[in-house]
């Protein structure tokens, strides 16, 4: 192979790594915003479900539900609005949470519109299904009526019951809404039936690709299952839980309060999307809470909740670096900033060894005629010249390479920040200085990427290298622009934290260079006042 | 079992040593880089053998170490080759402390 040849095959292949990776944490598709023709497909799906499933309608399977439901979304009317400040919920006629909007303009979507956190064609929030198919098909036809029409929420929370009377059953919910997203539910039944109360199905705002969404089990015993979108499988059990979770990047429909007993059912739909619902008493108490996962929020409604954060499997890093970041954001009162200030403590706790590093690189530069003298000489046969480099790093004292360590535990810290910054709602609307206005999302004028990409060409060419693979050498040398490219559509955060990471590299590597050479200077100026203070002995001695 | 452990290991090393250097932007401090070193040791010594010493290796691969030239260690010697020849023989052998062999790669191997 030729050189070039070599080269389209090393970009070719750099290209497939990232598609397999796009592969592995695949892109969420972005929200269907037409939603007429959404609808007409879903109740096609749901008709043709019915005849099929008609036989087994008796099992406790989720999904039939939507059929009615999905009937009923353009009839049922809202009984119940609530406004408060940030948000405007809406209770429908089958007594479901149909729509909950965030108000502040921060949460908005690309179309400037307010975030909506129930998706319109799924399973709500707080609906019922009876296992008696007849009192289930009653209650899909049988309106909810509220105790009050509208509320306008303070301070003071407000509670509200919901009833709907079918002829042998009176069900209601008296529901408590509080400022703050959650509510106290207590729903109960005139007589002893077994029915099933739903979390109700993931907000669907998600616009950036690779982030984890799906529901979420968290029990008592501290363990977290996750079921991703497209990964659920059969029907799962859970007791003893503390919290239910439908999660997208930012925003959680959340459940807890359960008693230990609680059966909590995770089961899969048409598109192996995981369905949360559990079995209730005749009298259930719990807790619920729909909006952003934002930390704060969260802890002051209940620590536990903290737990519907979460960063995919990395959590257990990622966990603690928010901490230290929302520590930075309380002094700085700037999250742009702070993750400036994240990067800097990075850059120190790495400096004894980056700076040792440094130095011998300094040393090399004396002997640097030698060493290009054996790699001419070895040329063609990099095993060897690599050994007679590394015999003359070892005869000066000095080796300017990194080493494997450094760089394998340099992965996980990236992973760790990379999963915060991309999951931290905090971030939403965060402003930094000049043109960014929102950490979140992609940088719409491309500054920032290509920023990154100068840096880290710049720092490369500072840093020292061993390849043995001349194909390797020059992908390497790719690697700021197939960088540039892969960073254009990650949230600004990121990217700040890498073309910050970048520079601090570039600025310790000048004050390194300026302090060998004063040390330099200094034992020249040394050696010479010796020499003229020996003259100077020499002569006295005369 | 082992073996098709060791397959594996071996292959996975292979594609690393192959694609995903670039991570590692060619810093190893020592001859033969690390991943070098764990394929001697997988392909020589016993799983768990070779297991500890590239740990120990990569752990040891940092800037508060000197680095350098640092062959890899044979444990046990059991090689009984059918035909020998300047470019057959893969690995030189030579004897070091403690009845081990640092395994030396031979320049002229062919195959």
């Amino acid at each position: 192979m030729t050189p070039n040849q070599r080269l389209l095959v090393a970009v070719a292949l750099s290209v497939i790594f990232f598609a397999t990776y796009t592969a592995i944490f695949p892109p969420v598709q972005p929200e269907v915003t037409d939603a007429p023709k959404s609808q007409t497909v879903e109740l096609n799906k749901n008709n043709t479900q019915a005849s099929f499933d008609d036989k087994v309608i008796d099992a406790v399977v989720g999904h039939e539900i939507a059929q009615e439901e999905a009937v009923k979304v353009s009839a049922s009317n809202d009984i119940l609005i609530i406004r408060s400040k940030d948000f405007i919920l809406k209770m429908d006629t089958l007594g479901r949470i149909s729509s909950k909007e965030l108000l502040q303009e921060k949460f908005n979507d690309q179309d400037g519109k307010h975030a909506q956190l129930i998706p319109a064609f799924a399973a709500k929030p707080l609906f019922l299904r009876f296992v008696d198919q007849d009192i289930n098909k009653e209650a899909s036809t049988v309106a909810y009526t509220s105790s009050v029409k509208e509320i306008d929420l303070g301070t003071q929370p407000q509670k509200v019951t919901l009833t709907q009377k079918l002829s042998h059953l009176t069900v209601t919910k008296e529901l408590t809404f509080y400022e703050d997203g959650h509510y106290d539910a207590v729903v109960s039944l005139s007589d002893n039936q077994r029915y099933f109360i739903y979390l109700g199905q993931r907000p669907e705002i998600t616009e950036q690709m690779m982030t984890v969404s799906g529901a979420m089990v968290y029990t008592d015993d501290e363990l977290v299952t996750i079921i991703e979108d497209g990964d659920a499988e059969g029907r799962k059990g859970f007791t003893g839980v503390e919290l239910i979770s439908a999660f997208d990047q930012y925003a959680a429909t959340i459940m807890y309060g359960f008693s230990k007993d609680t059966n909590i059912i995770v089961e899969r739909d048409r598109e192996d999307n995981p369905v949360v619902y559990f079995d209730a008493l005749q009298t259930m108490k719990f807790n619920g809470y729909v909006g952003q996962k934002e930390y704060k929020v969260l802890k002051n409604i209940k620590p536990v909740l903290t737990n519907a954060i979460e960063y995919g499997w990395f959590t257990f890093a990622s966990q603690p670096l928010f901490q230290f970041l929302s520590w930075l954001h309380g002094i700085l009162g700037n999250w742009g900033w702070s993750i400036v200030a994240l990067t800097f403590v990075v850059r120190i706790i790495l400096y004894p060894l980056t700076y040792k590093g440094m130095m011998s690189m300094q040393k090399i530069k004396k002997i640097s005629p030698q060493i290009k003298e054996l790699q001419a000489k070895h040329k063609g046969d990099p095993q060897r010249m690599n050994k007679a480099v590394m015999d003359m790093y070892k005869k000066h004292n000095a080796n300017p390479l990194g080493g494997c360590l450094p760089m394998l535990m340099q992965i996980p810290v990236f992973f760790a920040i990379y999963r915060v910054l991309l999951n931290a709602v905090e971030l939403q609307g965060a402003e930094w200085i000049l043109w960014i206005d929102d950490l979140s999302r992609m940088d719409n004028f491309y500054v920032l990427p290509i920023l990154m990409g100068v840096s880290m060409y710049y720092q490369q060419k500072l840093t020292p290298s061993n390849f043995t693979d001349p194909m390797q050498e020059k992908v390497f040398k790719f690697l700021p622009v197939i960088f540039t490219f892969f960073f254009i559509t990650f949230p600004s955060g990121l990217v700040l934290y890498w073309f910050v990471n970048n520079l601090f590299s570039i600025g310790q590597q000048f004050i390194v260079n300026a302090q060998f050479k004063n040390a330099e200077d200094a034992e020249a100026a040394l050696a010479r006042t010796k020499k003229s203070d020996k003259k100077v002995s020499e002569k006295s001695d005369d | 079992m082992i073996e098709i452990i060791r397959s594996l290991l071996l292959k996975l090393l292979w594609l690393y040593q192959k694609f995903f250097t670039l991570i590692g932007f060619g810093s190893c401090r020592y001859y033969p880089s690390c991943s070098e070193f764990a394929r001697i040791n997988f392909e020589n010594n016993s799983l768990s053998s070779a297991f500890y010493h590239s740990l120990t290796r990569i752990l040891r691969c940092n800037q508060l170490f000197d680095g350098g030239i640092e062959y890899p260690l044979l444990d046990k010697l059991s090689c009984k080759p059918t035909k020998l020849g300047m470019e057959s023989i893969k690995y030189w052998l030579v004897p070091s402390k403690n009845n081990r062999f640092h395994i030396i790669k031979n320049y002229s191997y062919k195959g």
